[in-house]
């Protein structure tokens, strides 16, 4: 057994061994030291092999009839290490997270399902056969359905995001089962290599394709499938959020590289546009959800949504790449969709880990009851700030550089690939510049609003810093995401080698550079370091004018002018839901928000005005139009064949009787 | 045992056990309907005693003995017991009245007979010929259970659906496995037992075994 097996065997011993010792010692740091050693070494071996050091095993007695099949690949690799990553930060901060008084996370069975969820992820990778992908997909949904129901004992939404996040798993597994069966039965075996030596004819292959795609896409939270997610991640602990948004919904978009380009070897190009075109719908959808939302965990699972949609948008233009012959920009492509899972992977689990952190000091999410953090949790402030920076893709945060990869491998296409091409294409560019444009706004809100300025509630008022176990987790996390936007290079090596595993064909060295990077066959440089370097000292230098000028002034205090309405209170500062109101405007025939003035007039005169009460909202328009509908004609059946059980024994015993009768008619009437 | 004797013998014992199945739908006095069920026990043990002869297998013959004991012998007499326990008498009104009732069996004999074609050419045997008798015994059991209102007869419809089945198993197969027919006798007589808990709990709490009176329960 090469390291690589070493490893990757002793992450899953170490999960097994932190979910018993969370079973028989329900203490936080014994689940929780277990699952940084999974972690880690899950994340070592997830490196080892993306390095070159490749494992397989064949173990025909672990589970009757299939046998358990396991192969790490650089891909596989790239996914372990980045769900070992995320393990480990989630695991730090879970420690002191868990002791939160009145939530109750440190009960017996959180404590182990968080390892064995771990456990479940890292072994979803690296399944080797439709079996095993399948047992290890299910342990990671029902691990992660008792999490997020962790709280339901407290607030009755939990048991509804419960229930949405079931069925839609459910369904999703469903749908990838159905799929891998039929990929499986046209194969000559269920075994990963037999799926790709296999010669399937091209309905068939479009079948599996579509019906995969449709499974995988509700993990990873694309739209129309997506309703789960801003449920769901918002009720779960937060750091279970984190561990979902960070780590889980990643396992769509490997399902979609593995099974799309590695086992079919990719396909016509209207597969990849359908990927395209569902992964720039996510991208707008998503952060315009997210933009307008004020909920801080709804707007971070929005902001989920809009990045796996970006992974898409790469992945779509990788596969229709490689349908048309541009082997290079098919390899840019795909490179830069797997560093944006990478750097995603960074910041969500940081912006999931702050809010968690301000969650547990104010109780509450809604931004509008928030503000004023920053001088009672500053390491917190600081933090979510470095998370929020690299989540709105600017300089020098790391989404910036994975989606600059991107627009140039989208820009790049040449105008003789065909009509498809050219117009998909700058189409594609123009979503990202738009959901980059927007992801400015969401996450200036959500710093701005939430962290700034003066606190508009009671819990924010009393808000203090959270223990040192909590910021270590997301300081973690944070170092993770500076070094990646700093030093890129340390990451892209890794991202490439896992693409090649999809396009082996793919020149290597599509990307080089230790400091500047430089992509091979196209002309395009960036240099991430001497962007955040040259931004440092213009601040520095701007900083230091502003107060070498102002210390030349005589200070001067005074009350602030108020236009003679008195003293400013909290309640007259922007709230999350005034910040986002022209953007809303803008957005209005998309978002279809719902405002309602209630104005209550005095008794004695219609002029003179009471109460003025004003409820606005922005429904998901995708759930409100698609599933209450759908939902609504379920429960109709439903209704409708009450009457077919009215009680009586007889008419049950009847219903048995007519069928076999009727079934016995037809047999004796055909044969 | 000689072929010219054996035929007839078996068909006997099948049309008894036939005879008795229809029978049960015409008399509406409940013990008069446990007489006719051990009667059909008797006439299921005879056959399978039957076709031991016939293959001259002695574990067979035991089994055909075994057979009739329960189902000639303790089934009816833990019913005989239920019923004078409970002093119910007579099945009050079934859903379907004894004529139609009658006929319904006569076009499930029918079905029966169409069904069982194809199961015949496998094997035209004497025993296979008969399997279409089996079988109008399960599917009238089942047309009891559906139309008699006493609890009783409904013990007396499963019990005969399981007749039938144990029927067609020996009539198909040249005798099931020991291992087998005793599982399966036992499965019987736990249910049957269950049954009459089931009966005298009813009893208990409603006054009366007529499962009508059930309906309220549902949610």
């Amino acid at each position: 057994m090469s390291l690589v097996g070493w490893l990757f065997a002793a992450a899953l011993a170490l999960c097994a061994l932190a979910a018993i010792g969370g079973l028989v010692w329900p203490r936080s740091w014994v689940a929780g030291a277990g699952t940084v050693a999974a972690g880690l070494a899950a994340a070592t071996a997830g490196v080892a092999s993306v390095v070159g050091s490749r494992w397989s095993a064949w173990l025909p007695d672990v589970l009757p009839l299939a046998g358990v099949r396991l192969s790490i690949d650089p891909l596989a690799g790239l996914f372990m290490a980045v769900t070992g990553g995320v393990s480990v930060c989630v695991a730090v901060y879970g420690i002191g997270y868990a002791r939160t008084p009145g939530h109750r996370l440190d009960s017996r069975g959180v404590q182990a399902a968080v390892p064995l969820f771990v456990g479940a992820m890292v072994l979803v990778p690296a399944a080797a056969s439709v079996s095993t992908l399948l047992l290890a997909w299910e342990l990671m949904a029902l691990t992660s359905l008792l999490l997020v129901l962790a709280e339901h004992r407290r607030r009755a939404e939990v048991g509804r995001a419960g229930l949405w996040y079931a069925v839609m798993t459910h369904l999703g597994f469903a749908a990838i089962l159905a799929g891998l069966a039929l990929f499986a039965a046209g194969a000559a075996g269920e075994s990963f290599d037999q799926l790709r030596a296999a010669e399937l004819p091209p309905g068939l292959r479009n079948a599996v394709f579509v019906v995969t795609l449709a499974g995988f896409t509700s993990k990873a939270g694309i739209v129309p499938l997506h309703v789960w997610l801003p449920r769901a991640h918002p009720e779960a602990p937060s750091h279970v959020s984190a561990l979902m948004s960070a780590a889980m919904v990643n396992m769509g978009c490997y399902g979609i590289v593995r099974v799309g380009l590695d086992l079919l070897g990719g396909g016509p190009a209207w597969w990849w546009l359908v990927v395209l075109a569902a992964g720039a719908l996510s991208a707008l959808y998503g952060i315009l959800q997210a933009v307008v939302t004020s909920d801080l965990k709804r707007l971070l699972a929005y902001s989920t949504t809009e990045n796996m949609g970006l992974v898409l948008v790469g992945v779509g233009a990788a596969g229709f790449f490689a349908a048309s012959r541009a082997p290079a920009l098919a390899g840019l492509a795909l490179t830069a969709a797997l560093l944006h899972v990478v750097n995603h992977a960074g910041f969500k689990t940081l912006l999931f880990l702050a809010a968690g952190s301000v969650l547990r000091a104010t109780g509450a999410r809604d931004l509008d009851a928030l503000g004023g953090l920053r001088a009672r949790m500053p390491h917190t402030t600081v933090l979510f700030a470095i998370g929020a920076l690299c989540a709105s893709a600017l300089p020098p945060g790391n989404a910036f550089v994975s989606e600059w990869l991107l627009l140039q491998s989208l820009i790049r296409v040449s105008p003789l690939s065909g009509v498809a091409g050219a117009v998909t294409m700058p189409l594609a560019v123009a979503v990202i510049a738009l959901s980059a444009g927007l992801a400015v706004a969401t996450f200036v809100k959500a710093f701005g609003v939430g962290f700034l300025a003066r606190p508009r509630g009671v819990g924010a008022e009393r808000a203090t810093e959270s223990p040192p176990s909590m910021l270590a987790g997301m300081g973690l996390a944070a170092v993770a995401c500076l070094a990646l936007a700093v030093v890129p290079a340390l990451a892209l090596p890794a991202v490439g080698s896992a693409a090649a595993v999809a396009f082996p064909q793919t020149p290597p060295g599509l990307v080089s550079g230790a400091v500047t990077l430089a992509l091979a066959g196209v002309r395009g440089v960036l240099s991430p370091l001497l962007i955040a370097g040259s931004l440092v000292v213009a601040l520095v230098a701007v900083l230091g004018t502003v107060r070498l000028l102002a210390a030349r002034r005589a200070r001067r205090v005074a009350r602030l002018w108020d236009c003679g309405a008195g003293p400013m209170s909290a309640r007259m500062e922007y709230t999350a839901t005034s910040f986002a109101e022209p953007l809303q405007r803008v957005f209005d025939d998309v978002l279809a928000p719902e405002t309602d003035v209630d104005v209550t007039p005095a008794r004695e005169s219609a002029y003179l005005v009471e109460r003025v009460a004003f409820h606005a909202r922005v429904p998901d328009r995708v759930e409100r139009r698609l599933y209450a509908p759908l939902l609504a004609a379920v429960d109709g059946v439903g209704r409708s064949v009450r009457g077919l059980a009215n009680g009586s024994v007889h008419r049950y015993l009847a219903y048995g009787f007519y069928a076999l009768i009727g079934m016995l008619v037809v047999l004796a009437v055909l044969r | 045992m000689s072929e010219g004797l054996y035929v007839p013998l078996l068909d006997l014992g099948c049309g008894a056990f036939l005879l008795a199945g229809v029978l049960v739908l015409w008399r509406r006095d409940l013990m008069a309907i446990v007489g006719l069920f051990a009667l059909q026990g008797m006439a299921l043990a005879a056959v399978v005693v039957l076709l031991g002869v016939h293959q001259a297998d002695a574990e067979l013959i035991a089994v055909g003995v075994g057979v009739g004991v329960l189902r000639a012998g303790l089934l009816p007499y833990l019913m005989r017991r239920a019923l004078a326990a409970s002093g119910e008498g007579r099945e009050t009104q079934p859903l379907v009245n004894v004529a139609t009732s009658l006929l319904v069996a006569a076009a499930l004999a029918m079905l029966a007979y169409a069904v069982a074609q194809p199961l015949i050419r496998l094997s035209p045997t004497p025993a296979t010929q008969a399997v279409p008798v089996a079988l109008t015994v399960l599917l009238v059991g089942f047309f009891v259970l559906v139309t008699r209102r006493r609890a009783l007869s409904q013990v007396v419809g499963f019990l005969l659906i399981d007749n039938a089945i144990t029927a067609t198993a020996f009539l198909t197969t040249s005798g099931v496995p020991l291992v087998v027919e005793l599982g399966v006798s036992l499965d019987v007589l736990l249910a049957a037992l269950v049954l009459q808990v089931l009966t005298t709990r009813m009893r208990a709490a409603f006054g009366g075994t007529d499962l009508d009176e059930l309906r309220e329960l549902h949610d």
